[in-house]
């Protein structure tokens, strides 16, 4: 019997899909397992956890909270006064004016009574240069630092700039337009000042889309389902990224990153590594993952926690064009990150984030994409030759979309028994919906950008960073929107 | 009718035999997920109805449960008249057959803890005469036998708070439980309860005060009135533990315990760097003067860290002997940090001659560092 290299290779690759399926299933199933018993853990400690003894105790470590701010003139205020409100006893709200074209920097000098202060700036970090430090001569804003520089053209030359005035050893970084919990800094630091034996050298919580909730002041008064189709896949897609992969992640010290939109990083380590990498395009993974290989280089033993809670609200692209460059950011960046830090895979000098989560983000997120879109086309051929089986392929199709609608809906029954965020029925209707029809619309979108991004990176296209049309709150809907960097 | 679907059931199965097994897992895996899905949107109904249900009978229970206590206690009229160990109250309230319910039990507990928190004295006394009488504190204890950690916690917490003496038989080895969450609630609950020795479990102590339960532990130490504070450089001496020494280093500063001097200096020689800076820090929060030469003598010899805590530390005890030490360090040291410190804890001196020292290097040094002493010298930078 003569067998071509074509039907080895086509036998060659069958196997390795098969294969490569039923390791990812098993894993979102351990996942869900994981995560599971790790919510359970987190609330029947919170059940008795009393947050009063961090408020008054003069052993609470500091936090500076970092802010990055690009032309956002229409929500600055706003956005400023509602970091101002979180409830922590020693803190300070660092911003940075990244060289706004626009008014910004006018806006909250005027606003918050700030001048220009003789400032000993110590570049320990890489950034564009610093024009200059203002401070609050009103006492009421003494907790607020504004830092005005160069524009740097990436979020993370301007965290860098931030994180190199900051006073204490914690910092957390999110985005200007981020809405915080007033709690966000007593949760975040909770995970810190609990491990025993590890040193946690970063923590984050979920995140949701803040596109329909109602805000005042910059403090969240109603939180909503998102209205708009592609906001409420991604609001789903979070729940699952948080609730369910990230926090079955935590509970086997194995977190592969820490959002950019909210995370509070160890100073200390994250200025040994030089700080957030302004030519990365996936700044906040590539952080975790160069924080990972100093703790274990030198011989630190770490840990990076999650918490299921909600403490941060953003704005979430509801065009398909912002969508799509925001997409292929990230997946440009999460192919540059493989590359750069290609040494660690598989190498056990880097513990689990060598052996467990650069192999998983390897193969079951870089290459995902890939997997599916040639699985696709060879779908396709085998259908014109005649070669498949209809009923079984139909049979593995309904297994592949009931195993994902099983895994999704877990990840909201998860995020329901952790906090019912929701007050209406409807609102958790509309999120349960899309778990229905991710499948169909939202998920080959993912694919195709990602791909856009490996692409572009492997041609070594210029990036071009676009803008983000910010459509504001309701209490600010009277004013125009302003241009700003996609996040 | 059953024979056909028998016979149905019989058919799928033989069919289904003959399939690929790669098949027969997928159709196997399917039920599978189609019924966790739909246990799923079940659970998640069920909570959001249960969620509903208790909030309706939260709103129904809790202000009868208040009227009660204030008639029982707010109001009650022997109050400052007669000894709360001799007030009775009104049987027929106390025994509403609502009241056996034990949703309704725990939700009294709950409410009893906060009323207790918000009242002192005689109220506070009455309130807790009433768990009593109401024959709560059962409720609690039976939750200490429970095998899950969460729930003895809740039992000490809810002891505790409302002054049950729980013997040290039970509560000691549970101050030193594997479990962190048990070992913290069990310490704080030792130290409010304990009336002879709070502090016992600091001398068996072999697990970490972790510094979250340190939080914990200073606030009921620094805020509970009838705690007698003890000397504590006795553990920064011998206890082995280090967790237990970084908290008395805390604790000493906080309670200004000059006696304790010599035994932080003792640490002044220890290997651990970290540890080391406590004692630094703790001395300078101490102002002890004593201790300034010897910090100058082995600062070069520190890592960063503990050369910052020495810097600090001389701003702190600011007796002026090493003003030209500072000096030094501002104008000498490449160290950005070193020289922000040094210039830091010149201008804290405040005398005439650290002034004088301060014109001086503004005159001689060069932008940068003159940079450095117009940043320690603006009021609106705290940091």
């Amino acid at each position: 019997m003569n067998i071509t290299f074509w039907e080895i290779l086509s036998k060659f690759y069958e196997v390795t899909v098969f294969v490569y399926g039923i390791t990812l299933l098993s894993i979102y199933a351990l996942l869900a397992l994981f995560s599971f018993l790790n919510i359970r853990l987190y609330l029947r400690k919170e059940s008795y956890t009393d947050y009063s003894v961090l408020v008054g105790s003069p052993l609470a470590p500091g936090i500076s909270i970092v802010a990055p701010a690009f032309n956002e003139a229409l929500t600055i205020i706003q956005n400023v006064r509602s970091l101002l409100t979180v409830d922590y006893p020693k803190y300070e709200v660092v911003i940075i004016n990244d060289g706004s074209t626009d008014d910004t920097l006018q806006l909250l000098i005027d606003e918050f009574s700030m001048v220009k202060v003789d400032y000993a700036y110590d570049a320990k970090l890489v950034s564009r240069p610093v024009r200059g430090v203002y401070k609050s001569t009103n006492d009421a804003y003494a907790k607020l630092v504004v830092v005005d520089k160069e524009n740097g053209k990436s979020k993370a030359d301007a965290s860098n700039a931030g994180i190199n005035v900051c006073s204490f050893p914690y910092f957390v970084c999110t985005d200007v337009d981020c809405i915080l919990h007033e709690a966000t800094l007593q949760k975040l630091i909770k995970p810190i000042l609990e491990e025993d034996g590890l040193r946690v050298i970063a923590t984050g919580a979920t995140l949701r889309l803040s596109n329909s909730c109602e805000v005042d002041g910059g403090v969240i008064t109603k939180i909503k389902a998102p209205r708009p189709l592609l906001a409420r896949f991604q609001e789903m897609e979070y729940i699952r990224a948080f609730v369910l992969g990230k926090m079955g992640w935590s509970y086997i010290n194995a977190v592969p990153n820490i959002s950019g939109g909210l995370g509070m990083f160890d100073k200390e380590i994250a200025v040994k590594v030089g700080g957030y990498d302004s030519a990365s395009f996936g700044e906040d993974m590539d952080l975790m993952m160069r924080m990972n290989r100093y703790t274990k280089e030198n011989k630190i033993e770490s840990s990076a926690r999650y918490i299921p809670v909600t403490l941060c609200w953003t704005e979430g692209p509801t065009t398909l064009k912002v969508f799509m460059r925001q997409r292929t950011r990230w997946g440009r960046g999460l192919i540059q990150l493989m590359y750069i830090h290609r040494k660690m895979m598989l190498n056990s000098r880097y513990g689990r984030a060598g052996m467990l989560i650069f192999p998983y983000n390897f193969f079951f997120e870089l290459m995902a994409p890939v997997i599916e879109f040639t699985g696709i086309l060879y779908y396709i051929y085998l259908g014109v030759t005649g070669q498949v089986n209809w009923p079984y392929a139909i049979i593995l199709l309904i297994f592949v979309y009931t195993y994902s609608v099983m895994i999704s809906t877990l990840a909201i029954l998860w995020d329901q028994l952790t906090f019912q965020y929701y007050k209406t029925w409807m609102d958790v209707v509309r999120i349960s919906s899309m778990v229905f029809i991710e499948m169909l619309i939202y998920h080959p979108l993912i694919v195709i950008f990602a791909l856009r991004g490996y692409f572009f990176f492997l041609t070594n296209r210029k990036h071009s960073w676009g803008n983000m049309q910010r459509q504001g709150f309701k209490k600010a809907a009277d004013a125009q929107p302003v241009s700003t960097p996609a996040t | 009718m059953w024979n056909d679907l028998t016979g149905l059931i019989y058919s799928a199965y033989e069919q289904f035999s003959y399939l690929p097994l790669f098949i027969e897992i997928a159709l196997a895996f399917i039920i599978i997920a189609i019924l966790a899905t739909i246990i799923a949107y079940s659970v998640i109904l069920y909570k959001r109805w249960k969620g509903y249900v208790e909030d309706k009978r939260m709103a129904f229970i809790s202000p009868k449960i208040e009227e009660m206590i204030t008639e029982q206690v707010l109001i009650n009229e022997n109050l400052e008249k007669v000894p709360v160990e001799e007030i009775e109250f009104d049987p027929a309230a106390l025994n509403d057959k609502i009241y056996k319910k034990a949703w309704v039990r725990q939700v009294m507990i709950d409410i009893l803890i906060q009323y207790r928190k918000n009242f002192r004295g005689e109220v506070g006394e009455l309130l807790r005469k009433l768990y009593l009488d109401m024959n709560l504190s059962k409720d609690s204890f039976d939750k200490m036998k429970s095998v899950r950690w969460d729930k003895k916690i809740k039992a000490v917490v809810e002891l505790t708070q409302m002054d049950i003496q729980i013997s040290d038989v039970t509560i000691l080895p549970l101050t030193n439980s594997t479990n962190p969450s048990l070992r913290a609630a069990a310490r704080n609950a030792y130290i409010q309860l304990s009336k002879n020795e709070p502090f016992k479990f600091f001398d068996i102590a072999t697990e970490p005060i972790l510094p979250w339960d340190q939080l914990e532990l200073f606030k009921i130490i620094t805020t509970t009135k009838e705690i007698a504070i003890p000397n504590f450089s006795r553990w920064v001496s011998y206890s082995t533990n280090k967790s237990v020494v970084s908290f008395c280093l805390k604790l000493i500063a906080h309670y200004d315990q000059q006696t304790a001097v010599p035994a932080v200096m003792e640490l002044l020689n220890n290997k651990d760097h970290y540890f080391r800076a406590d004692a630094i820090n703790c001395l300078g929060k101490l102002s002890a003067e004593v201790a300034e030469d010897r910090m100058v003598r082995i600062y070069n010899t520190q890592p960063l860290n503990c050369q910052i805590e020495i810097l600090k530390a001389i701003g702190r005890i600011a007796s002026g002997k090493q003003l030209e030490f500072l000096k030094q360090e501002f104008l000498y040291s490449p160290n950005f940090d070193i020289r922000m410190n040094s210039a830091r804890s010149i201008i804290t001196h405040n005398t005439a001659a650290s002034r004088a020292i301060v014109e001086e290097l503004i005159e001689t040094t060069h932008d940068e560092n003159r940079l450095i002493i117009s940043h320690c010298q603006n009021p609106l930078i705290k940091y």
